[in-house]
């Protein structure tokens, strides 16, 4: 599908903390609310984990080699997690319950695996992923709608439900294998990211985006030879998409996480990183090695006094050099 | 033939029997009620003026006990979205016998429908499908796609009921999904999940009205001879939505003229 401009994001995972700041950030600014509590446009997930849903890297959809749409496995609301409240007043307030506890017994949740990871001591492992709707190029959402419900902006190519089409018929939350599209069980319509388009069009980046502390995420348009997200994606060939073989086409990319290396038997150090190369190509593709590579040579560079324009874009000095919104 | 291969070819014919009905799924199939195929006229009932409804959309009212019955066979959709024939497989091989009543007053003309269930899905949650049925009526003529209209200039009007929800939706389209909410909820109507002692013989009775008079003009005119009727049912435990799910297949013509029509 093809648009005038595309605006995307690029994630530097070497810098995410998992502070969940851009979860809550997201949270407060669209899905706090009327139906969409269960919902998380942005969240952060450990890795290796489960992901949100859960186990959503197995429910299937996206495309085939042909291109046809895959059917998928619809998430269950005990796969997002059931949202509960805490009786805080009773608790803490009037003491007419002496225990602060849940209204719903929770069983599983958003982050519900938190820093589990994988691996034994002294090489265990893990990182951060965050995700939010790739506004894909290619959007499996947008194929499955059986009313033209989701299109994509011609201005910016964020993809958008048009509240007024929808008649919640679910085939998108079965079709994005990222299943970044929810039902609201409440108004009986899918609703998703909207990649804040309401401050996009005011210039802002995306409240996850601005809150970030730990400055990992790039905004700008993909054809902007001047912005960051060229100079990412295009020039030095840094940020990766989240499982290209889906067949979406993501305009989020990722640059993949570095590690130290593993540990032998005897505590010395081994050739080779702590995080398996083939895991990381599980979910990048398999450009990670030469990515890793690019990153340890600017690295080094830098260290060593020399300029990197690479390194320098990634450190983030500037907010306004890491969203290029015009 | 010794005896053992006579057994077997016998039950093998036996199980071809049994599965053959099992498709035409004859227990749904009350043979005391006239069928009507699609191409056939049913004549709408008169409900006189003397009989007081003691609530307008009651689905178990006395009053369809004296109204003449039909019985129609609803089949699958054909698809006509990738995403219908993904999920087409499933309910392709199974029919549904849909039981139908339709009767006017001076001031309204109301459609009642019967069908078997035996779960009764009233709830819309992420994973969860209702249960549905819709009336659909051709604006025009009989040379209209039964499915979902033919363009904007040959559009249908659709009553559309779904368990979770106590309204009716009174819809329009011109193809397929160009489905539209109306401005003007005309219609109104109820449903009730009849439960029997065996599960399987359990039934969803719904009532839909409207003011006989159409009052937009994507409301189906009744004051013409002929009108083309379809009908369809959503199985929510099979999650069905949208072009999921069973219906008559072209049209069902509606004689809504009232002479000659027997008082009972």
């Amino acid at each position: 599908m093809t648009v005038k401009r595309q605006l995307s994001m690029v994630l530097d995972l070497n810098k995410c903390i998992g502070c969940q700041t851009c979860t809550a950030a997201c949270k407060l600014m669209w899905t706090n609310r009327n139906g969409r509590e269960f919902m998380y446009w942005n969240n952060v997930e450990t890795m290796p984990g489960k992901g949100y849903p859960r186990d959503y890297q197995n429910m299937g959809g996206g495309f085939d080699a042909d291109g046809a749409l895959k059917l998928g496995k619809q998430p269950s609301q005990e796969d997002y997690g059931i949202p509960w409240e805490y009786n805080y007043t009773e608790a803490l307030m009037t003491g007419t319950d002496p225990w602060l506890r849940p209204h719903v017994k929770p069983t599983w949740g958003a982050n519900w695996d938190e820093d589990e990871g994988e691996g034994d001591y002294p090489n265990s492992y893990y990182f951060y992923l965050p995700r939010l709707c790739n506004h894909c190029a290619n959007p499996a959402c947008l194929a499955a709608c059986t009313r033209n419900a989701i299109y994509k902006r011609q201005e910016d190519g964020i993809v958008l439900v048009d509240q007024e089409r929808c008649r919640g018929y679910r085939y998108c939350v079965n079709a994005c294998p990222y299943k970044k599209i929810y039902f609201n069980e409440e108004i009986s319509k899918s609703e998703k990211c909207i990649f804040c388009y309401p401050r996009i069009e005011k210039g802002l980046p995306t409240a996850c985006a601005q809150q970030c502390v730990g400055r990992i995420r790039w905004i700008g348009y993909r054809d902007d030879e001047a912005g960051p997200i060229h100079l990412l994606v295009e020039k030095y060939k840094v940020a990766l998409p989240l499982h290209a073989e889906w067949g979406t086409q993501p305009n989020v990319f990722y640059i993949p996480p570095t590690s130290p290396p593993k540990f032998g038997p005897n505590g010395e150090e081994l050739d080779e990183p702590r995080i398996p190369l083939a895991y990381l190509e599980s979910l990048f593709g398999p450009r990670v090695s030469e990515v890793l590579d690019t990153l340890a040579e600017a690295r080094q560079a830098k260290a060593e006094g020399k300029d990197s324009e690479l390194m320098d874009t990634l450190i983030g000095f500037k907010h306004s050099e890491m969203f290029k919104l015009s | 033939m010794n005896l053992r291969y006579f057994l077997k070819g016998t039950l093998t014919l036996a199980f071809a029997l049994i599965t053959a009905s099992a498709w035409a799924d004859h227990n749904e199939l009350n043979p005391n009620i006239l069928q009507v195929k699609p191409g056939d006229t049913v004549k709408v009932s008169r409900i006189p003026g003397t009989i007081y409804l003691r609530s307008q959309n009651d689905p178990d009212d006395l009053i369809w006990d004296r109204i003449p019955s039909y019985s129609t066979n609803l089949l699958a959709a054909p698809p006509v979205h990738q995403s219908v024939n993904l999920r087409f497989e499933e309910g392709a091989t199974r029919s549904k016998h849909l039981y139908f009543q339709v009767a006017r007053t001076d001031e309204r003309l109301y459609v009642r429908l019967r069908w078997k269930d035996e779960t009764e899905d009233r709830a819309t949650t992420v994973d969860r499908f209702r249960d549905g049925a819709a009336v659909q009526f051709a604006l025009k003529d009989v040379d209209t796609s039964y499915m979902m209209g033919t363009g904007k200039d040959q559009p249908v009007n659709i009553w559309y009921w779904h368990a979770d929800q106590p309204q009716i939706e009174n819809l329009a389209a011109g193809g397929f999904g160009s489905t539209t909410i109306l401005e003007q909820q005309t219609v109104s109507g109820s449903g009730a999940y009849i439960k029997q002692q065996i599960t399987k013989d359990n039934e969803w009775h719904v009532v839909m009205s409207r003011p006989y008079k159409a009052s937009d003009k994507y409301d189906v005119n009744f004051e013409r001879k002929t009108v083309p009727m379809g009908f369809a049912v959503w199985q929510g435990s099979d999650n069905e939505r949208d072009g999921n799910k069973r219906v008559t297949h072209t049209w069902i013509m509606l004689d809504t003229s009232l002479d000659n029509t027997p008082t009972k």
